[in-house]
């Protein structure tokens, strides 16, 4: 094992680890803050893939913005000092075979794939040059659109949470 | 190393997500499970772009990452007028409507 | 170069620039006209008429594609976003004449952006050819509904109904995000004309692709309510205020419609292999190997029949509409699997006779409640005595989603069964006969109410005002018209049908 596998493997037992606590963790903090250590761990898996861009936006995006929303959905809906809120699972067994079946059939799929990929993967110095390109010149619209689809996630989440 | 642990990483990301969106019933919770679902989305776009050298992956990343700021601003804004209304967020006992 | 370009591109986009210009224009007479009037929504209406005019100085643009081809400027996205304008405009005059919004006591010009930013995202997804167009299109579109769908944000129902809207939804996009970037993997592009070029030139793992068109099937199913995405539907119709219900069951379903077409049509194409003719049949080629019109074909008849079946015990007209229009969508879907223009122009006639039907029976529904404050079907016993109108026009509407002769419903109803047995459909045909007949028993159930139950108590006649009467009537009579005049809609329908990409 190389230096490179070393550091995938760490990431991704922090990513998959920390994922299994959000899903199974009876206490909401708990499940809150874990799911900042996955954000952390994907972040370190797009280094891991030469994404030094998108590492940073999930940082900054993930880790400081939705997760302090979530952080603040939870503390706005709970009795802080009391989180035994009943999150008791239900219909446990059929759902957890039916994923077991489903993700079972995905991993044998995509690992027979024969995918449009080039191995190894192809080192360029920043990726940060052409993505800001590619916004601006060919990907202009849904740049554009994008800012339409945030003022109305803006003024709908003012509109809902505002009390009157 | 081969595209395909980063593959089954996020595959398992995924199943993970899947998973505690059927499991579990606090609404906040769901919308975490989905948060994973997004990311195990933004780590096969990621990996592809990587391996196929084209950053049009990153690029798709990028506005997800957006839209999934935007879903979760909106969603919390609705589990707060519902918890106005009735101090609960447990799927179950949102019931005046037939789940 | 690039700037040409650019300008180019903007200008054949401009009924998309000015709906989002009205999106701005009413966020900022808001901060104006702090009191609640209807300011905000006469600017929508202007807004829509407006981008109606620039649609119209479109008609004779060739087909292509702009802003490097992320949308697609060609009759078929033309015809959608007609369609979409019509509905909004009426949506906006619903809102006008529902005691339930006036009554309530939010201001509505967020109401009114929203309505427009719903109507935008529609036109987006119609016109998009790139995957990443797509899928921000449908997000605009469906953020815009959530926050509609709970608009009422003191009522427990609508909040209800919005939680559930916005939990499918974020799952259901994840799913479809989960299938593009499978596609992806395989194609290595977004563009739905490099994915077909890519899919003809090379052998891929078909079971993986149809993997992935499942997954992607989860955010188009979910946008036109079809089995097995359908669990939102029953719910949100229900919880909902009454105008934006109608909105959802006819803007974002007709758009979400246009995407699955364009979708299928373009990206699995069999890319250098012109569409060719077999007795006297113009039908499209897709790709060998991959069998996603047998899968649609399953899911259509999974989507009427449960439709039709489980609505005949709804007792709430909100949701017997709901599950009736998951029917319709089922219907919808039978025509898609012929993969010929004739199916295609089969589905864009009925979507069109949809509008009206649909929109009529959900306006009724209004009314019914306005003055009768119910929605209990079982509590509209001989109301068809005491508002002869208003009930006449509903038995129009009714019969017509049944597909009874002389309504539009027949004309796009005969449509679909006909390009079905012209391609050899014959048993898909009869599943949507039988279907058609069970769908009676409940649309007539409601008409048996009104009309065949002499009213007890109180049995003084209810009347409207003007507005709402000639707005009913507005509906009813295209709805009767279009059934025996259907010459000019199936003309613009068949001339629609020119996909951009598609020969």
């Amino acid at each position: 094992m190389n230096y490179y596998e070393i550091i995938f493997y760490v990431f991704a037992v922090l990513t998959v680890v920390s994922a299994g606590v959000v899903v199974f963790s009876r206490n909401i903090i708990y499940s809150a803050f874990a799911l900042l250590f996955t954000f952390t761990g994907v972040a370190g898996i797009y280094v891991l893939l030469n994404a030094d861009f998108i590492a940073i936006t999930q940082l900054l995006i993930y880790v400081g913005g939705i997760m302090i929303l979530l952080i603040f959905g939870v503390m706005l809906t709970t009795n802080v000092t009391n989180v035994e809120i009943t999150t008791q699972t239900l219909k446990a067994l059929p759902a957890t075979i039916v994923v077991a079946i489903v993700s079972a059939l995905l991993v044998s799929t995509m690992v027979s794939t024969k995918w449009a990929v080039k191995d190894p993967i192809s080192v360029e110095s920043t990726t940060i040059n052409q993505i800001g390109e590619l916004l601006l010149t060919k990907y202009l619209l849904p740049f554009e659109i994008a800012s339409i689809v945030l003022l109305i996630a803006m003024m709908g989440a003012a509109f809902l949470a505002r009390k009157n | 190393m081969g595209i395909n642990y980063f593959l089954i990483l996020a595959l398992l990301l995924f199943s993970i997500g899947v998973a505690g969106v059927l499991l579990r019933r606090n609404a906040i919770i769901v919308f975490m499970c989905i948060e994973l679902m997004l990311n195990s989305v933004n780590l096969v776009f990621v990996s592809f772009s990587s391996y196929l050298g084209n950053s049009i992956g990153q690029i798709f990343v990028f506005f997800i990452m957006t839209v999934a700021a935007a879903e979760a601003a909106v969603g919390l804004a609705i589990i707060i007028a519902l918890f106005r209304n009735k101090e609960t967020i447990n799927i179950d006992e949102i019931n005046i409507l037939k789940w | 170069m690039l700037t040409q370009q650019i300008l180019d591109g903007l200008s054949k986009f401009y009924p998309e620039t000015i709906l989002s210009v009205t999106i701005l224009v009413i966020v900022f007479v808001e901060l104006f006209f702090k009191k609640k009037t209807r300011v905000s929504g006469w600017i929508a209406m202007a807004g829509l008429a407006a981008a109606m005019l620039f649609t119209f100085l479109q008609v004779n643009i060739p087909a292509q594609t702009i802003f490097f081809q992320m949308v697609a400027v060609d009759p078929f996205s033309y015809f959608f976003k007609v369609l979409l304008i019509l509905s909004g405009f009426l949506i906006v005059l619903f809102t006008f004449l529902s005691d339930e919004i006036r009554s309530s006591e939010f201001k509505t010009q967020e109401y009114y952006a929203l309505l427009i930013a719903l109507t935008l995202g529609g036109f987006l997804m119609a016109s998009s050819v790139n995957l990443l167009m797509m899928y921000l299109a449908l997000e605009l579109s469906s953020l815009s509904s959530y926050v509609l769908a709970g608009y009422f944000k003191k009522s427990n129902r609508s909040s209800e109904a919005a939680l559930k809207y916005v939990i499918y939804g974020g799952v259901s996009s994840g799913l479809m995000l989960f299938g593009i970037s499978l596609i992806y993997g395989i194609c290595g592009s977004l563009d739905m004309f490099a994915i077909s070029a890519y899919l003809s030139a090379n052998p891929v793992n078909l079971i993986t692709l149809l993997i992935a068109i499942f997954l992607m099937l989860a955010g188009f199913g979910y946008k036109i309510s079809a089995v097995p995405f359908h669990f939102w539907t029953p719910d949100v119709y229900e919880g909902s205020p009454m105008p934006v219900t109608a909105l959802l069951s006819v803007s974002s379903k007709a758009a979400g419609f246009a995407m699955l077409i364009r979708f299928f049509l373009v990206a699995f194409q069999n890319a250098g292999h012109p569409t060719i003719t077999t007795e006297g049949l113009h039908q499209y080629i897709t790709l060998p190997g991959l069998h996603w019109p047998e899968v649609i074909a399953v899911i259509a008849v999974a989507t009427m029949t449960l439709g039709n079946v489980v609505a005949i015990w709804q007792d709430n007209l909100k949701r017997l509409l709901a599950y009736s229009s998951i029917a319709q969508a089922g219907y919808m879907l039978l025509a898609f699997v012929v993969v010929s223009p004739q199916g295609i122009s089969a589905m864009l006639t009925y979507l069109a006779v949809y509008l009206f039907m649909n929109l009529g029976a959900f306006f009724a529904a209004i009314l019914i409640s306005n003055k009768y404050k119910t929605e209990n079907i079982e509590e509209m016993k001989g109301i068809g005595y005491r508002s002869p109108l208003l009930c006449v026009s509903m038995a129009v509407f009714m019969l017509s989603l049944s597909g009874i002769p002389m309504t539009a419903g027949f004309i796009g109803k005969f449509y679909i069964f006909s390009a079905l047995i012209n391609n050899g459909y014959i048993w898909l045909a009869i599943i949507g006969l039988m279907n058609s007949v069970v769908s009676l028993y409940y649309y007539i159930k409601i008409l048996k109410n009104m009309f065949l139950i002499r009213p007890q108590g109180d049995t003084g006649a209810v009347s409207f005002g003007a507005g709402y009467s000639v707005l009913l009537l507005a509906l009813a009579i295209p709805t009767i018209v279009l059934g025996i005049f259907f010459g000019p809609l199936t003309k613009f329908a068949e001339y629609s049908v020119q996909i951009f990409g598609l020969k």
